[in-house]
């Protein structure tokens, strides 16, 4: 409601994803309609009933870190190497200069998840502590021999705040730092957070994203037995598809989505490129999964930007895939932009990439913000039947030219929590 | 004029009480709340000892409790401190403000892992011969003895979630996990949700608890905890020359954040002004703070601009005071740069000295110590406190109580890894 003459723009991408380890390859995949699910490689996933997700095959952290930082990695989970390699990449498009940064005025907004231990770290720790009797840890074992046998740092490589900690450490950023730890809406809270504070002058540059990575065995067995994951192991690429009647579950991906957020005076002083313009943000519980709830974030981040709905060129959804969530999105969607016509369609990248968790807005939001850059909107993936339930046009089988110049992003978890998005279109 | 944020409700949990008025009692008697750990075997751990909460039944604070049936107990502390905050605030079931307008913002922790079970499959994946885990057997096993419900609520966004769902919440609901600065970056970004329009009402604040063996197994590896085995209750010496780490605490506090004029219009009883808010990163090293305390006093002075109060307006500081080596002497140094030659006039105490460290939960415990010390004028002490440490030269309310009133309070929190927040609250001056 307070009138702020600052305005937050973006400037830099990062992208680590399952179609493409820059923002480039990451688009270049979208366009030419490219999916990343593919079979688990990365370990023996044979006891699962999923062997299926949105797995990176070749990345390397070391490629992303100057050679004196390198040895931090020992000390950094795999959630954490994507979201510091993000963190480069974005810094990279930015082509920003560092030096000319002030420390002081450089924030950092992650949005994280809970990280799994690797089990590798307690082999022998459990190896003179575990073995007597099934399901039970000898207690005075494990104080006595088992806790000496473990890394020391164990704890720091798996907490959810050093995806932040660690980017403020290696780009000296000493402003503003949160981790937003809310599941799936996680990083677009991050971005919204960030937004704020570059509108309220407590910062004037940002590295703001999200990143996970819960292809891993315990992060995998957990998601099997809590979330409704698409059965589809023998069909990867046809797995993930958002608002198709024959869908079946979500698909786990890993990834990173990272962008350079600045003040637009900032900008400019830098003579940064500038993709495009945060101009409204909304966040909101919705009780019942009605998606009442939904659409009172998307009003929210509406009125904020001044626009109506039928200004708006496509929604980023959220796209799930499962058969509850995309139902209850569409009606909050309906809700809003039910009345536009034409239509206002929608893209889901989730068919590409799977659900990166923490990471996911922001690298769903990157799909749409390379869109305005090109002018053109990539199609989602395995959108081949209607769904009665999802009263939605879904964009499908081709790219689609930009004729508006505002994207909402929407994202929710599936407990209720959502948060809205208004980007608009720089020229 | 920017929106101006009141407290109106407040909650708490802590191993000094099963309410805010126990906890602010406890502390002003200078009670001790440590003691050997309960919950699970720690005989042989390097640490046996931590502050719990005691004999803690969510049923009797909320009756239709069924919801947690499965969370952590993190959760359920969150829960009983949410009802008393609301109920405080009038706010229970109190059709008359928008409940759309009404967030939540926690700082808190995770729930608790199945530690037995995981460490007993990883013992019987293991193949001595190749020396190897054979994954796919872990997740047959892991498969058929992890429980479903437990395993979803130990996910970091559940706690908000349970909060919104049962208490009618549909405002911005978020969760943060800066470590030990959590709850209290959570109260300044609802604050500033709330002065940005987002929201009128918040509810604000923590719930943690890592007393258990992972917990206490990563601490200690850290070689942050104290180990003083012989004598439990004098381990906790924040600013002492003989202290030698931290003890684990657990709980939660939760404050009810409002609107001014909101507060006002429907006569609720405005406890004190949250007025200054302060973030910053010491992006310096993720095991130790910054030998100078750069971050810890750009924090301060961020709240102090942000509060628009002068340095003498300043009346008392929580300190983060964890008790380590390291903290207590950089938070010294970092409120002397930032109070100059009025530091040592500004009483300075650690309450961590009695409950114990709430890690993501202690900022909001420690807001609402400052609440009551407003509304008190009584400050609790810094018990423990017994040899001056030369670098640790201010006064830190040793071992009493003390009589002051106080306008305006400071509260400082410093998470692992270099967040560093500051908060402000002052009493209510119409």
């Amino acid at each position: 409601m307070s009138a702020s003459p600052r305005r937050a723009v973006i400037t830099g991408i990062g992208i680590i994803s399952p179609i493409g380890l820059d923002a480039a390859s990451y688009w270049r995949s979208l366009l030419e309609g490219r999916s990343g699910i593919r079979p688990i490689q990365a370990f023996d996933a044979s006891g699962l009933p999923v062997r299926i997700a949105g797995e990176i095959p070749h990345f390397n952290a070391k490629d992303y870190l100057e050679k004196e930082q390198r040895k931090s990695l020992r000390v950094m989970a795999r959630t954490i190497q994507l979201a510091v390699a993000g963190a480069q990449r974005a810094l990279d498009d930015g082509k920003v200069d560092k030096s000319k940064l002030d420390p002081t005025r450089f924030g950092v907004e992650f949005g994280a998840g809970l990280i799994a231990t690797e089990l590798n770290d307690l082999i022998e720790a459990a190896c003179v502590s575990a073995n007597c009797q099934p399901g039970r840890v000898d207690l005075e074992k494990w104080g006595e021999q088992g806790i000496p046998l473990i890394q020391p740092l164990w704890m720091l490589k798996y907490l959810p705040n050093m995806l932040a900690c660690h980017i403020s450490i290696l780009h000296d950023a000493r402003g503003p730092n949160n981790s937003i730890t809310e599941s799936d809406v996680a990083s677009l809270l991050a971005l919204g957070e960030a937004y704020r504070i570059l509108l309220r002058d407590q910062a004037d540059f940002f590295l703001v994203g999200g990143a996970e990575s819960k292809i891993n065995p315990l992060s995998m067995v957990r998601q099997c037995l809590f979330e409704c994951l698409s059965r589809r192991n023998d069909e990867p690429t046809r797995a993930c598809r958002p608002f198709d009647r024959g869908r079946d579950g979500l698909v786990l991906g890993e990834g990173a989505g990272v962008f350079v957020v600045e003040d637009l005076e900032h900008a400019r002083r830098r003579g940064a490129h500038i993709y495009a313009e945060i101009v409204g943000f909304g966040a909101a519980f919705d009780p019942g999964m009605r998606g009442d709830g939904l659409a009172r974030a998307i009003r929210a981040a509406l009125t904020e930007a001044g626009i109506e709905p039928h200004e708006v060129d496509h929604i980023n959804a959220h796209g799930l895939s499962t058969p509850e969530s995309d139902a209850w999105e569409a009606r909050g969607l309906h809700e809003i932009f039910g009345d536009c016509s034409p239509p206002v369609p929608v893209f889901a990248a989730k068919s590409y990439i799977g659900n990166l968790g923490a990471g996911g807005s922001t690298t769903e939001l990157a799909a749409s913000v390379l869109a305005m850059s090109k002018g053109l909107v990539p199609p989602t993936l395995n959108y081949e039947q209607a769904d009665p339930d999802c009263p939605v046009v879904v964009l499908s089988q081709q790219p689609r030219p930009m004729t508006r110049p505002y994207v909402v992003k929407v994202s929710f978890t599936q407990m209720g929590q959502c948060a809205a998005m208004v980007v608009r279109q720089w020229n | 004029m920017r929106r101006r944020v009141v407290i109106t409700g407040m909650g708490a949990i802590t191993p000094l009480g099963h309410n805010v008025r126990e906890t602010i009692e406890a502390q002003l008697q200078g009670q001790n709340g440590v003691g050997p750990i309960e919950s699970f075997d720690a005989s042989r751990f390097p640490t046996k000892f931590a502050a719990q909460v005691k004999d803690f039944d969510l049923a009797r604070f909320i009756p239709n409790c069924q919801r947690w049936a499965h969370s952590g107990i993190n959760s359920q502390f969150a829960a009983a401190a949410a009802q008393e905050a609301l109920q405080h605030a009038g706010l229970l079931h109190d059709d008359r403000v928008d409940r759309n307008r009404f967030g939540v913002y926690l700082g808190s922790g995770e729930g608790i892992q199945d530690f037995h079970n995981l460490l007993s499959w990883i013992y019987q994946a293991y193949r001595r011969e190749t020396r190897q885990l054979d994954t796919a057997v872990f997740e047959r096993g892991a498969l058929s003895v992890f429980h479903p419900e437990r395993e979803s609520e130990q996910e970091l966004h559940t706690t908000p979630a349970h909060l919104a769902a049962h208490f009618d919440l549909r405002g911005p609901n978020y969760n943060c996990l800066t470590a030990c600065a959590a709850s209290s970056q959570a109260v300044g970004e609802a604050t500033e949700l709330i002065r940005h329009g987002d929201a009128d009402l918040m509810l604000v604040g923590g719930a943690h608890s890592m007393i258990h063996p992972f917990g206490v197994t990563g601490f200690n590896l850290l070689t942050a905890l104290s180990t003083r085995n012989d004598a439990p209750e004098k381990a906790s010496r924040p600013f002492d020359l003989h202290r030698d780490g931290f003890v684990l605490g657990e709980g939660a506090a939760m404050l009810v954040l409002e609107e001014l004029e909101h507060a006002k219009r429907r006569g609720a009883d405005i406890l004190a002004e949250v007025t200054g808010y302060g973030s910053t990163a010491d992006a310096f090293r993720v095991t130790d703070s910054h030998p100078d305390g750069r971050g810890a006093i750009a924090c301060m002075e961020a709240a102090l601009k942000d509060s628009r109060l002068n340095l003498s307006d300043i009346g008392y500081i929580n300190a983060h005071g964890t008790s380590t080596k390291v903290n207590d002497s950089v938070e010294t140094l970092a409120i002397k740069k930032v109070f100059g030659d009025l530091a040592y006039r500004i009483p300075v105490s650690s309450t961590k000295s009695m409950m114990g460290h709430l890690i993501a939960a202690a900022g909001a415990m420690e807001l609402i110590t400052c609440v009551e010390v407003l509304r008190r004028g009584v400050m609790p002490p810094t018990i423990n406190y017994e040899t001056p440490d030369p670098e640790c030269d201010l006064d830190y309310i040793p071992r009493t109580a003390r009589e002051k009133r106080v306008q305006h309070a400071l509260s400082n929190s410093f998470g692992f890894g270099g967040q560093n927040i500051a908060l402000i609250v002052s009493r209510f001056a119409g």
